[in-house]
Order: C-alpha cells, then sequence, then structure tokens
C-alpha cells in the first residue's frame, strides 16, 4: 500500500489580483486587454501568483520552486529526508532543454544520491509522476518518494516574447489562442511525500488506484509551445525552422490553446469517468471530496451539464477548487489542491477523495482514488489492513 | 435510489451511461475518418460534399423500412413502444428526398444519387439494421436509434456551419442538415420516453447499448468507405 504521507507548496509573492496582471505580464494593446477581461469572466480565477517581479525580472526557476514546495512539505513529513528513495517531477516547460527539470530539483534540494524521473506533458504530467511514484512504492523498488509539479508560465507572457513575431496584429493584439492562455496561467509549485506506510501521527491519504488515459488517436495538439501550427492543421517543431531567429519570428515559442477543440474533448473526459464508474472504480455516491482540476468555470459548469445528464453527478458541495485563487498552475495545480485539502481540517477518517486531471495537451486524462487514513492503518509488517 | 442523495442507479441510468459513453467513443472516432478530419481541416470541396450526400442517401432510403418492420416485430408487451416506432418511421420516411434535392441543388445530376449504389460499409449498416430489426420484440433497436438520431441531434449542426464555411452552397442545397441539426430535438424526447418503457432490466440495457455499438462502428465504416462499391 502506498499513502501520502505530507504535502506542501510554494506560491511566488503576493497574490496578484486581476487588475494587477499586467503590471507583471505586461501590456500588449487595449484590444488585447479586453480579451483579457473576457477571459477572466469566463475562468473566475479572482488571484494568482507570478514568478516574475514588475519588472520583469525574476530570481526564481521551476526548479527552485519546486525544490521549496519540496522542502515544505518534507518539513510536515516525519520522515527523513536524506532517507527518500525517488524524485519523480513533472511540468509542462523545464526552465532548461536539457538536462531533465528531476536533475535540477535534486541538486536543487541537496539531497544524497537518489533515482530520479521527469515527467513532462501538461497538467496531467502530475499524475504521470505520482503513478511512476505510486508504480515505484508498490513494486517494491522504494520505500518513499518526493512527487513535485512546477510552473512558471508567465515568463512566456511578457511583451518581448511576442514583439516581432508573426503572432502580433498591427494594433498589438494577440489572437485568441495566444490570448488565452496569457490571462490563464500562473505561477508555481507543489509537492507530496508519499511513503509505504502512514504518517504515526495525523491524517494520510491512501493512494488507491490511479487512471491514465491518452487520447492522441483522435485529437491533434490542442495546447502546443516549441512549434508553429502550419496550414494542413500538424506542428512544425520550432527546430524544423531553417534558423532559430525565423522559428521565433513565426511564433514558435508561444503557447497557444485551441479553446474549441478544448470543448471537442470535455465528453472525452466524461466519458473516462463514466468508464471508471461502470467497472466499479468510482461510486459518484461514496465521493466525499471531489478534487477537479478544471482550467475555467466555464468548463466547470459543461461537466455539470454532462454528469448530470449521464446521471453521475457528485453534487456540487462535494467538490473541492481553490482555481479562483490560486489560479491555473498547470502541473502544480492538483499537488496545490491536495496541500490544501490536506491543511483545511476538514478531512477525516474514512473519507474517499477522487482526483481528476484533464490535459488538453493532446487530450489526456487522469482519475486516482484515495481514502483518508489515520494511524492506525498499518500493522507492524508495515503492510496495510 | 441513494437515499444520501436521491440519484437513482437503475438500469435505465446504467444504459444512459452506457449509451453516452458509446456515442463519446463514436464521435471523437470520427475524427479518423478521413473525410470528417478533411472538414474540420477547412479543405472540402464541393465534390466531397456531393459524395457525402450520395453516399448517405442509399443508407438514409432503408431508415423508415427497418424501423417499420422493427415495429412490426414489436408484440403487444410493447404495444406503447410500437406506437413510438410507427410514429418515428412515419417522420423519416421521405428524408431522402430532401437529400436527393440538395444534391441537385448543389449542382449534382439527380440520376446519379437516385440511381447510386450503397457503398460496402453502407451494406453492412443496411444488412445489420434489417436483421436486428427481424428479430423478435427487437427492443435493442433502440440503440441503432440512439446512433442515428444523434448524428442528426449533435453532428449535422456543427457539420452544417463547417460546410457553409469552406462552400458556397445555396441554403436549398444544405437543408437536410441544418433540418435535422435544429429539429431532432424532440426525436430526443421520443427516445427517452421510448428508454423508460423499454428498459425494465440490465439485460435490455445490455442489448440495446450492444446494437449501439455496433451501428457506430458500421456507421464509421459507412464514412470510411465512401463511394467504395
Amino acid at each position: 500500500m502506498t499513502y501520502i504521507t505530507a504535502t506542501g507548496q510554494f506560491l511566488p509573492g503576493d497574490p496578484v489580483p486581476n487588475a494587477e496582471m499586467a503590471d507583471y505580464i505586461g501590456r500588449l494593446s487595449d484590444n488585447s486587454e479586453r480579451l483579457g477581461k473576457l477571459t477572466l469572466r469566463q475562468n473566475k480565477i479572482r488571484t494568482r501568483h507570478y514568478a516574475l517581479e514588475k519588472d520583469g525580472t525574476t530570481r526564481w526557476t521551476v526548479a527552485s520552486m519546486l525544490a521549496r514546495a519540496a522542502q515544505d512539505a518534507l518539513s510536515a513529513a516525519e520522515i527523513d529526508a536524506k532517507s527518500i528513495g525517488f524524485l519523480s517531477t513533472s511540468t509542462t516547460q523545464n526552465d532548461l532543454m536539457v538536462p531533465g527539470l528531476a536533475s535540477q530539483v535534486h541538486g536543487e534540494l541537496g539531497l544524497p544520491p537518489l533515482e530520479i524521473a521527469s515527467q513532462q506533458s501538461v497538467c496531467a504530467s502530475s499524475m504521470m509522476a505520482l503513478k511512476n511514484a505510486w508504480l515505484q512504492l508498490k513494486a517494491g523498488e522504494h520505500k518513499s518518494a518526493i512527487v513535485g509539479g512546477g510552473e512558471f508560465a508567465s515568463r512566456y507572457f511578457r511583451p518581448g516574447f511576442y514583439e516581432g513575431t508573426a503572432a502580433l496584429d498591427d494594433d498589438g493584439t494577440l489572437p485568441s489562442d495566444a490570448g488565452f492562455l496569457r490571462w490563464t496561467l500562473s505561477d508555481g509549485a507543489a509537492a507530496l511525500i508519499i511513503e509505504d506506510r502512514p504518517a504515526a501521527r495525523g491524517l494520510s491519504l491512501r493512494v488507491d488506484w490511479i487512471s491514465l488515459r491518452s487520447f492522441a488517436d483522435r485529437f491533434g495538439p490542442c495546447m502546443t509551445g516549441g512549434g508553429v501550427r502550419r496550414d494542413d492543421g500538424t506542428m512544425q517543431p520550432w527546430s524544423h525552422h531553417p534558423t532559430i531567429q525565423s522559428a521565433a519570428s513565426a511564433g514558435a515559442f508561444q503557447l497557444r490553446q485551441d479553446v474549441d477543440a478544448l470543448y471537442r474533448m470535455l465528453p472525452v473526459w466524461m466519458g473516462e469517468f463514466m468508464r471508471l464508474v461502470d467497472e466499479g472504480m468510482i461510486d459518484p455516491d461514496a465521493v466525499d471530496w471531489f478534487c477537479c482540476h478544471y482550467s475555467a468555470h466555464s468548463l466547470r459548469e459543461e461537466m455539470i451539464r454532462l454528469a448530470t445528464r449521464a446521471g453521475c453527478m457528485i453534487p456540487e458541495d462535494r467538490w473541492f477548487s481553490n482555481l479562483a485563487t490560486k489560479g491555473n498552475v498547470g502541473a502544480a495545480s492538483i499537488f496545490l489542491i491536495l496541500d490544501d485539502l490536506m491543511r483545511s481540517g476538514d478531512l477525516r477518517e474514512g473519507q474517499n477523495i477522487l482526483l481528476a486531471v484533464p490535459e488538453s495537451g493532446q487530450c489526456v486524462m487522469a482519475y486516482a482514488g484515495l481514502t483518508v487514513v489515520g494511524p492506525g492503518e498499518v500493522d507492524t509488517a508495515g503492510e496495510a489492513k | 435510489m441513494n437515499a444520501e442523495t436521491g440519484k437513482p442507479d437503475t438500469a435505465l441510468a446504467r444504459t444512459h451511461r452506457g449509451l453516452a459513453r458509446v456515442w463519446i467513443d463514436f464521435e471523437t472516432s470520427l475524427m479518423t475518418v478521413p473525410l470528417v478530419s478533411r472538414l474540420h481541416a477547412g479543405k472540402w470541396r464541393r465534390d466531397d460534399y456531393l459524395a457525402l450526400l450520395r453516399n448517405l442517401r442509399q443508407q438514409v432510403v432503408e431508415g423508415s423500412r427497418w424501423i417499420s418492420r422493427a415495429a412490426s416485430n414489436l408484440g403487444t408487451d410493447y404495444e406503447e413502444l410500437r406506437t413510438l416506432f410507427i410514429h418515428h418511421a412515419e417522420e423519416e420516411h421521405r428524408d431522402y428526398r430532401m437529400l436527393e434535392d440538395n444534391y441537385v441543388a448543389a449542382g449534382g445530376l439527380r440520376e446519379d444519387i437516385v440511381g447510386g449504389e450503397k457503398n460496402i460499409g453502407s451494406e453492412a449498416l443496411s444488412g445489420y439494421m434489417y436483421n436486428a430489426a427481424s428479430q423478435r420484440d427487437p427492443v435493442g433497436m433502440l440503440g441503432a436509434m440512439f446512433v442515428i438520431e444523434g448524428l442528426g441531434n449533435r453532428i449535422a449542426g456543427p457539420w452544417s456551419k463547417l460546410m457553409a464555411e469552406q462552400l458556397d452552397l445555396p441554403p436549398e442545397a444544405t437543408s437536410f442538415f441544418t433540418y435535422h441539426g435544429e429539429n431532432d430535438e424532440d426525436h430526443l424526447e421520443m427516445f427517452d420516453r421510448a428508454m423508460e418503457i423499454a428498459v425494465t432490466s440490465d439485460a435490455v440495457g445490455s442489448d440495446i447499448i450492444k446494437h449501439a455499438k455496433v451501428v457506430a462502428r458500421l456507421y464509421r465504416l459507412q464514412l470510411e468507405e465512401i463511394d467504395n462499391v
């Protein structure tokens, strides 16, 4: 059996309200600001954190933020940091293309040699990192692990990343597929400590199952970075441009989101939920806490509509979300939710938690089932009852 | 009924869920069909539209006939269901003429669409429909109707929008898709009522879901095999 025994987070700076966002990510044009307000009305995010200063400089990286979150989790844990066997990280875009994020986080943490894995995808990379650690412990390869996710999206949203590229209109306005993410994503990191036994005091979360599925057989790239979409819909990687400058001016390094495709993916994500209900993994009535990482409030409303029609709606008073105050932090989001839930004081032994992490990148859906357990869960052999 | 949430966990709810899953898989897998992915990529030519109408017509012309046959095989236990099937068959039975008129308005020759042959996917689909409708008390046909009606209700609208964006067609050339996109809502209500009558057990529900799965796969085959006669 595998347990989340401690959680932690790191959010840079103070919460930034909507009215001050442009002080950090900069201003492109009046029209861009108008599209921004529209996006904010849809996602209903009120505050978020930025690792950028107002002057566009920073003292953070994904690796350093993730290391701080891991230290926060370790300080809440009983286990000695030096005995951690495995470090499993997740992010959408690493600070460097080479080496991997887990190497950099390991370096920042200064822990003794340990096994690492760097998972890169989009939001669901968090669940890939968790599943990797869960399997490592189940296989008996390690007794403990750090699992974490971190993002630093705001650095790509500064005006200097758009100016002089094909993306901007004559008046400096971004197309909506590039503008949407600018007003949606923000920065931070969160981490979990996973062990083969529950904590000796306080509550732990037993990880009962994790399901993750890709639907790239039926969806093309939807959220993209590092390439330019050709007329036929395929992506031209930045490295296939004749020069690095021409890749940059074509807008290859910008993050983009095909919002229409995002809404087409919703039924697929819900279909996965129905599959798990039918296979007996999820009992909607038995879920006490539904922790769903959704990128915008409007997506939440659409999900509710679909679930109600299929007779598997989890009542809204059991949904736990921090989207409005902490923003959409990609791979860090589900761990931020778990940390806030763990520290809320509202968890009770025996409660069931359902995690849901959809990824629009090329359509991934991940769910996991957790149970809140007390110290009595384990017997002397270290095996769960 | 779950006492805490008041949510029914009945054979009917399980069947609706199963059908929803079949639909989701069907709708998204359509994107792997070249004709459909090219429509979404904005690459359609008028010939694509004509081919779709010509191929669909050969299947749509059978629709009302297999529904009628299913109705004729529903026994006394399913009288109300039979009424619904007969109404439905009556509503659909001249639909193929709209396709023929659209075809001509889009620049095709009437004799080409009227005299057309079923493609190999349409053959498989029609063969299955008539066989299933010929069974005693063919309640499973509700699954077939679910898929066919879903096409009108959920696919026809978005497709007609994409077609209008890409092809310079007069309204009289696209009425089949715009009509079904706008008018099939009440068909879904009819379907919900039919499901309430029919799904008395999980066995019936499984049968309906199985029919939906087969029809979804064969419908996709029909689109994959455009003009392969």
